[in-house]
């Protein structure tokens, strides 16, 4: 079969010694990233851009290093869900139901290493999907002209508030922001100036590197100040690990049927890994109710993070083979590719076939990585956890500056990054999701382009954004992301709250 | 109280107009008018944000409380000392200037001042070395050069 080759081409890409190391650092520092509350994924990929950026390292490996990161994040979040019952990240949150009362049993070992072989296979299952699906969805999408391309992008930011979002009008909001500062800078096609008042530094448009390590890491350690988090949190202590071969052989159907549909939820548009885990926890609760679930069943750590991990590499379809992401962290991924003169969507499997093949097979290696790392050498990252926030959050401050001053070495950058912090600040105190705010600045070129090509083919008749079969369906869908979460979302966000309490009643 | 939600929407009712103002401002490209000119996809986006901020104004959320004064002036000194951080990089070098503003930073979030100084020397110094030598991406020395 034409993928298989494909995939063996990219192992030996992925099996380099320069790559696997890539991995190997890669899955290390996410799984501290992941780990460390306050820091979740999109957070960590966006502060360590600018660094593979200025190092100069090459497309493949820079991708490797990114993906292997988010791979790592997702791992490294139940550790604190476990240990200390708070997320490391969203999608993290039922982990926290059955992982926290495992550890209080003392059960942490087992906890953490049930958890770790349920994301290996999340992971695995998912990329395995990845594999399968990726080519075909880049095939149709050879179908798309440019009026489907404009319905696409409106469907990402309608969908990106999620079945959970709370207020659409702040997620449209928010979309308008982001595209608002993409249009800042000379206009591509004709020249001319928009929005520059002038200014020499502004021609170029805002960099929305900068802008992402503002938006998140800046106001996050503002967040950090006024919580007075600094002390970092009591954690539960560690026991010797005594897992048996049939411990981990009760918990492989609840982590297949969790990655599966993990899976599924991530490829969705809207759903998202938070959802992913939900739902496989929810499920897996129904499926086997003989269980002790809220009360330390494993199970009930195995289901969610499975979830959350297939979802995780689901999300990387349509942000591979569309160009437009699902989540925070893929958003950031995006931004990776652009910043290197990649543009992802269908072309992207035909054009830089070794690079998305080679990424996908470090996947896989990243994953093996991630396990054999996560089992034995679990001590050291939750010795890392205990580190407080306050000399922690200074010293990453510390490398996202300079991370940011060393892409143009220009201290207005700096400037920028810290002015952003302030607005994600404020953007955060209202309640304005920061995703599509990022999204807009990085999909802002490409659809406003779609929009110029569709309108020039016709002529200048808009009829013809919506003239076709495909571009319509593009449209019903994203009419219904955007109008549905308001009927079923206070539903679905009752009935998490209410999981949730349920086990802090027991 | 729902005032946080409305003094932002009436804001960004005010950035749209504006916005769509300054869009219908551009001067006519080269080569005279596109069905798509540059001001087309600004309007649109200036129409959405116009639109959602006045449903913003009028069907407002519960506000999420503010800090108290004292920590919001608080919060200005951060952002202050990250920005005399940005500016003393060049004139006055990396090293002393990172090393003040983790040590800042890390005594406001509540170590002891003898924990931070160490915090702040040691991470600026050890950042220096790792970025200028092994990954050789160069941070200004400033005073330190001679």
């Amino acid at each position: 079969m034409d993928t298989m080759s494909l995939l063996m081409q990219g192992f030996a890409v992925a099996l380099t010694p320069e790559s696997i190391m890539f991995a190997v650092i890669g899955a290390i520092l996410g799984t501290l990233i992941g780990a460390l509350p306050g820091l979740g994924p999109a957070n960590g990929v966006a502060i360590l851009i600018p660094l593979a950026f200025s190092l100069g390292l090459s497309p493949t490996s820079s991708l490797i290093l990114l993906t292997s990161v988010y791979a790592g994040a997702m791992y490294g979040g139940r550790i604190s869900s476990i240990l200390l019952n708070i997320p490391g990240d969203e999608p993290a949150m039922m982990t926290c139901l059955d992982g926290y009362p495992m550890a209080l049993k003392g059960k942490a070992a087992e906890a953490l290493a049930i958890s770790a072989i349920a994301s290996f296979i999340g992971s695995f299952i998912a990329t395995i999907g990845l594999v399968i699906l990726a080519p075909i969805l880049a095939k149709f999408a050879l179908r798309f002209g440019p009026s489907e391309y404009f319905a696409l992008f409106a469907l990402a930011f309608a969908t990106l508030g999620g079945i959970t979002g709370k207020n659409q009008f702040k997620t449209l909001m928010a979309a308008a922001i982001g595209l608002m500062i993409a249009t800042v800078g000379i206009d591509i096609s004709t020249g001319v100036q928009r929005f520059t008042f002038n200014t020499l530094e502004l021609f170029e448009g805002v960099d929305f590197i900068i802008a992402i390590v503002g938006l998140f890491a800046i106001s996050e350690l503002l967040f950090f100040l006024e919580r007075h988090a600094g002390d970092g949190l009591k954690q539960v202590a560690i026991n010797k690990l005594k897992l048996s071969a049939k411990d981990i052989i009760k918990v492989l159907p609840a982590s297949f049927r969790g990655a599966v549909l993990g899976f599924v939820a991530g490829v969705l548009p809207g759903a998202g890994a938070s959802l992913g885990s939900f739902i496989s926890y929810t499920l897996e609760k129904r499926v086997s109710d003989k269980g002790e679930f809220g009360k330390g069943d494993p199970r009930g750590v195995a289901a969610p993070e499975a979830g959350n991990n297939g979802a995780a590499s689901g999300a990387l379809v349509p942000m591979l083979t569309l160009g437009v992401p699902g989540s925070g962290t893929t958003a950031v991924l995006l931004a990776m590719l652009i910043s290197l003169n990649i543009s992802p969507g269908p072309m992207l499997f035909q054009q830089n076939a070794d690079l998305v093949w080679g990424v996908i097979a470090a996947m896989f290696i990243g994953n093996l990585v991630l396990l054999l790392l996560n089992i034995p050498m679990v001590g050291i990252f939750v010795k890392l956890l205990s580190i407080p926030p306050k000399y922690l959050m200074p010293i990453v401050t510390l490398v996202a500056s300079v991370g940011i001053y060393s892409v143009s070495h220009s201290a207005l950058d700096l400037y920028f990054m810290v002015g952003f912090g302030v607005a994600g600040y404020i953007f955060r105190k209202v309640d304005i999701p920061l995703v599509p705010i990022i999204l807009g600045m990085l999909l802002g070129p490409e659809m406003e382009k779609s929009l110029r090509h569709a309108l020039v083919l016709s002529d200048g008749d808009w009829s013809v954004l919506f003239n076709s079969g495909l571009s319509i369906g593009l449209w019903t869908v994203a009419i219904l992301g955007l109008v549905l979460p308001i009927i079923v979302g206070p539903i679905v966000r009752a009935k998490m709250k209410k999981s949730k309490e349920s086990v802090k009643d027991a | 109280m729902r005032i946080n939600d409305r003094v932002f929407g009436m804001l960004m009712l005010i950035l749209a107009v504006a916005y769509g103002w300054e869009a219908t401002q551009f001067p006519i490209p080269f080569g005279g008018h596109e069905s798509v000119g540059p001001e087309t996809f600004p309007i649109m986006l200036s129409i959405i944000l116009g639109i959602s901020s006045i449903y913003m104004i009028v069907r407002p959320d519960p506000d999420e409380a503010w800090a108290p004064v004292p920590m919001l002036l608080e919060l200005s000194v951060v952002v202050l000392s990250m920005l005399a951080f940005a500016w003393a990089i060049e004139p006055i070098g990396f090293m002393p200037a990172a090393a003040l503003v983790v040590s800042f930073l890390s005594w406001r979030m509540g170590a002891s001042i003898a924990k931070s100084l160490i915090t702040g020397v040691t991470s600026s110094v050890v950042i220096f070395f790792l970025f200028n030598n092994v990954l050789e991406l160069a941070l200004p020395l400033g005073l330190l050069e001679f």
